[in-house]
């Protein structure tokens, strides 16, 4: 039952499993303020909940129930939003579409004009967010994804730079002829320029068609903003060239009204106003165009032809059409189209451009081949394993994409401050305005006193002309047009330029979170190890032969899929035995395996296992200790509850390991290892790779306690493991990084996904994080602190000293040069090179280098 | 229709207020003694600055009563 004021929406909550959990739920919903009633149904996965729109939002309820260990389940949508020209059209979508009971999260972008919205459409539908969006006077659309929507979105950046730029060719050819002539009197001028050029008439029949035409859009945007009680910078440049266009005409055509007659008419003023303003215009348009050039690198890549065998024919088809176990024809020099494993046939493949390895790569029957990379000698057929959206590419090309789209915790504070600015600009241009009206005017003004780098005298200027030239200064200056752009474009560069190294950051506030990594926290095996490990020892007790441990061992391991029991079956193989097939097999996380073979049991793991089932292995551990001293892992061998032996395995650092570990430590970052292995051989691969801190014989469950455990001493902590072992602990480390991933981009957990199986790019990874935050605030820096230190210069306080007041023309060419300021410092991440990848870069010609690096 | 109430009590609150400052404004630059041409344009000014530092104040303000009646 609902009333007027409690509404009722039926939500889907996943995760549920029984009775119990549908209590948790209800509970966790009932406590969100607002909520009056919850019935959940196990069966179907839907919450019904009763609230009251007003005190009980969705983000709330999403709170609650996601911090009891489910997830209230959203619909996520991205829309593409255009007509948004600065950080003010961002704060106002963001705002309004926060403002519906059904919507839980906004990110909206403005470099990219993407808008991502989580909501659930039970309460909201996504009509209603459109129609949202489109009342704020902005064109809406569904964003699609792959090469149709980089293409749309190259369309309409090219149409709004193309636009700009028109607006340009109007606006300054004319702007400078309207200078040229309201300057005719100065100078060295009379003897060049014609007195006619100085016409007032004149410069009214060239001014009026720059303010009505390329700077007609101001005026409406403006106009459709304060219609639904919003300000944004449009109003600012409204405000600015009306007022000093309405003075030009006045003077022109009522001479005599007080606002400082013939010779104060600032048609200059309006022209130069429009033209700076549309130069910022598009150079901002400009700059959101280049920083999406990662994406569309990565898309030129996608092959677009296929050589499909089907019932014994050979077709040539489109990639798309490319099926599932389909076989494909690859020949010399051709892409690979889709991924799969290799059939038949042999070649080497040069995968620089997804992976970044400068050398080709041999791939034979049963190796992986990545769709978009080049094969280069030889042919081969592989197997379909991944196709469409689903191959690694388009997920890498997704990744970027969501990167590209998301927002940075400073971003959301920048645009926010942004929002507010306008509204105390126009409040500060009132109080400027009102000083000088009443107080100012009377005390400093000077006939002779002069407007900053022009000739123009204020004589004949009345108190309301010169009060009202001061407000419209401060009003131009203060407006922190490059706001908007300053971080979404600095965030797009970084998270482009990662991609060029294989390093994927998923989200701008992962690059943010990584740029403040204090620790580093490494998984053992498979991470700072090559996991590969090889048998090194096997001893047997008394009465045992070593051969039959290692036969024992390998039984028990045959069906394992874990590293150490893979080496113990290659052990085995290298020493001519065929493993037999245990008739039961149980793995125990953190102790080993327990199996049965020729109804004898066997146990296969480490002391705890052992402590456990109560087996006595006092004669091995004198042996176990010293093994582990070298590094090596130990597994202790018991049958039917006695001691039989043990086996050793070493796995090898991988090369990079020591190095990467220099280098964090060089960069002030601490290194930690975690492992499930014994603390000795734990300690021994820490010495060999120079790490200081080893959080050893950690069950995989208490990874991630043992992250949270360092969080808790106020570190930012980095947790680098390979993904599918380590969710618990990439998911609770600050950012947690999945390394190899390769293929697998889908199934990797964390906040940053580096491709090769490289620890350097670890390093890399965190060197981009950091130097993308420094682009992030120099760029802000540029936007707003240039433009906040001019304001006291716009709002006359030198004037009592130098008799000399900024012009609106001046002003809006500071403002257009914050735009520039930002556009060319963000230009500058296109030639960034990580520190740790300089030594690695090719110097001979035409060695091979990632083609995302912009070699190509 | 309780939006577009909203909407128009925010313009009558936010009108009037910037209508009370501009004729404040007038006032004292009248007595002041200032010309017509400073006392009208700046009343104008003034008004318009007003109106525009209050919309985006006053509307949400106006708004949230209105949801909540």
């Amino acid at each position: 039952m609902s009333n007027n004021r409690t509404k009722t929406a039926s939500l889907t909550v996943s995760g549920m499993t029984c009775a119990s959990c549908v209590a948790h739920v209800e509970d966790a919903l009932k406590g969100v303020k607002g909520v009056s009633q919850v019935r959940v149904n196990l069966a179907t996965s839907k919450a019904a909940v009763d609230y009251v729109p007003l005190e009980a939002s969705l983000a709330a309820m999403k709170e609650a129930v996601d911090d009891m260990g489910y997830e209230l389940v959203l619909d996520n949508v991205n829309l593409q939003v255009t007509g948004m020209q600065c950080s003010s059209c961002v704060d106002h979508i963001e705002t309004a579409l926060r403002e519906l009971p059904g919507v839980s999260k906004v990110a909206v972008n403005l470099a990219s004009g993407n808008a991502r919205v989580e909501f659930a459409p039970e309460i909201t539908p996504l009509s209603e967010i459109k129609k949202t969006v489109q009342e704020l006077g902005y064109q809406v659309a569904d964003q699609v994804g792959g090469t149709e929507a980089v293409d749309r979105e190259r369309e309409a950046r090219q149409r709004e730079i193309r636009r700009q730029l028109t607006n340009m060719l109007i606006a300054w050819p004319i702007g400078i002829i309207i200078m040229i002539g309201t300057f005719q009197p100065y100078w060295i001028l009379p003897s060049i320029v014609p007195e006619w050029m100085n016409n007032k008439i004149f410069l009214f029949l060239l001014t009026t068609p720059i303010v009505f035409g390329p700077g007609r859009q101001f005026f409406i945007n403006s106009w459709n903003g304060l219609k639904r009680g919003l300000t944004d910078m449009n109003l600012l440049y409204a405000t600015g060239i009306g007022a000093a266009y309405f003075i030009a005409v006045i003077n022109t055509f009522f001479p005599d009204a007080g606002f400082g007659g013939r010779e104060a008419t600032f048609y200059e003023a309006a022209a130069l106003l429009t033209a700076f303003i549309i130069l910022g215009r598009y150079l901002e348009a400009v700059t959101r165009g280049r920083t999406s050039e990662a994406i569309r690198r990565l898309m030129k890549l996608q092959p677009k032809r296929a050589r499909v065998l089907r019932d014994g024919q050979e077709l040539d088809i489109s990639a798309e059409e490319v099926e599932l176990e389909d076989i494909v024809a690859v020949r010399p020099g051709e892409a690979i189209p889709v991924d799969g494993v290799v059939m038949e046939g042999y070649s080497a493949v040069d995968q620089s451009m997804i992976t970044g390895e400068s050398m080709p790569v041999e791939k034979k029957a049963g190796d992986e081949a990545i769709g978009g990379t080049i094969n280069k000698t030889g042919a081969f057929k592989l197997r379909a394993t991944r196709v469409g959206k689903d191959t690694a590419l388009a997920q890498i090309i997704k990744l970027v994409e969501d990167a590209q789209t998301t927002k940075a915790p400073i971003q959301r504070v920048a645009d926010k401050v942004a929002g507010h600015f306008i509204l105390g600009v126009h409040a500060l241009s009132l109080v400027v305005f009102l000083f000088w009206f009443f107080i100012g005017f009377g005390l400093w003004f000077s006939p002779t006193s002069h407007l900053l780098l022009t000739p123009y005298t204020l004589m004949g200027m009345g108190v309301f002309g010169f009060a009202l030239l001061v407000s419209v200064t401060v009003l131009v200056i203060s407006c922190p047009c490059a706001v908007g752009l300053a971080t979404p474009s600095a965030i797009m560069a970084g998270s482009g330029k990662g991609a060029e190294y294989g390093i994927l950051f998923k989200g701008a506030d992962a690059i943010e979170s990584t740029s403040k990594v204090q620790v580093v926290v490494f998984d053992k095996t498979g991470t700072l190890t090559k996991g590969q490990p090889s048998v090194t020892d096997v001893l047997a007790v008394s009465g045992v032969d070593e051969l039959e441990v290692l036969r024992l061992a390998s039984a028990a391991e045959k069906n394992s899929e874990h590293p150490l029991g893979e080496a113990i079956i290659r052990g085995a193989h290298a020493r001519g035995l065929e493993p037999q097939d245990a008739t039961s097999f149980q793995a125990i996380p953190g102790h080993g395996v327990e199996a049965s073979l020729d109804g004898r049991q066997i146990l296969l793991g480490n002391r705890r296992l052992m402590a456990d089932r109560g087996v006595a292995m006092d004669g091995l551990l004198d042996e176990a200790e010293r093994l582990e001293h070298q590094g090596k892992t130990v597994m202790l061998v018991a049958l039917n509850g006695k001691a039989s032996g043990l086996v050793a395995v070493a796995d090898t650092l991988k090369e990079t390991s020591a190095e990467a570990v220099r280098a964090l430590h060089d960069m002030g970052i601490q290194v930690a290892m975690i492992t499930g292995d014994n603390l000795r051989t734990a300690q021994a691969i820490a010495r060999q790779a120079g790490i200081d801190r080893v959080l050893a014989e950690v069950l995989p469950e208490d990874k991630a306690r043992e992250v949270k455990k360092l969080q808790d001493e106020g570190k930012q902590v980095s947790m680098v493991g390979d993904g599918i072992n380590d969710a618990p602990a990439l998911a609770q480390a600050n950012v947690g990084i999945a390394i190899g991933s390769g293929t697998d981009v889908a199934k990797e957990t964390g906040n940053v996904i580096l491709i090769k199986d490289d620890l350097m790019d670890v390093v890399a990874a965190i060197q981009v994080g950091r130097a993308t935050m420094r682009l992030v605030k120099q760029n802000l820096w540029w936007a707003f602190g240039y433009n906040t230190a001019a304001i006291p210069l716009a709002s006359g306080i030198l004037y009592p000293l130098f008799a000399q007041v900024v012009s609106p023309e001046v002003a809006a060419l500071l403002m257009a040069t914050s735009s520039l300021s930002v556009t060319l410092n963000t230009l500058r991440m296109k030639g960034y090179v990580p520190p740790i990848r300089r030594q690695t870069l090719p110097t001979a010609p035409g060695e091979a280098r990632p083609v995302l690096a912009g070699s190509r | 229709m309780r939006t577009r109430g909203a909407g128009f009590y925010s313009a009558v609150i936010y009108t009037a207020v910037s209508l009370s400052v501009a004729a404040i404004f007038f006032v004292l630059a009248t007595t002041i003694g200032y010309d017509w041409v400073a006392r009208i344009g700046g009343a104008a000014w003034v008004f318009m600055l007003c109106m525009i530092v209050l919309m985006p104040i006053v509307t949400p303000v106006v708004k949230r009563r209105f949801e909540k009646d």
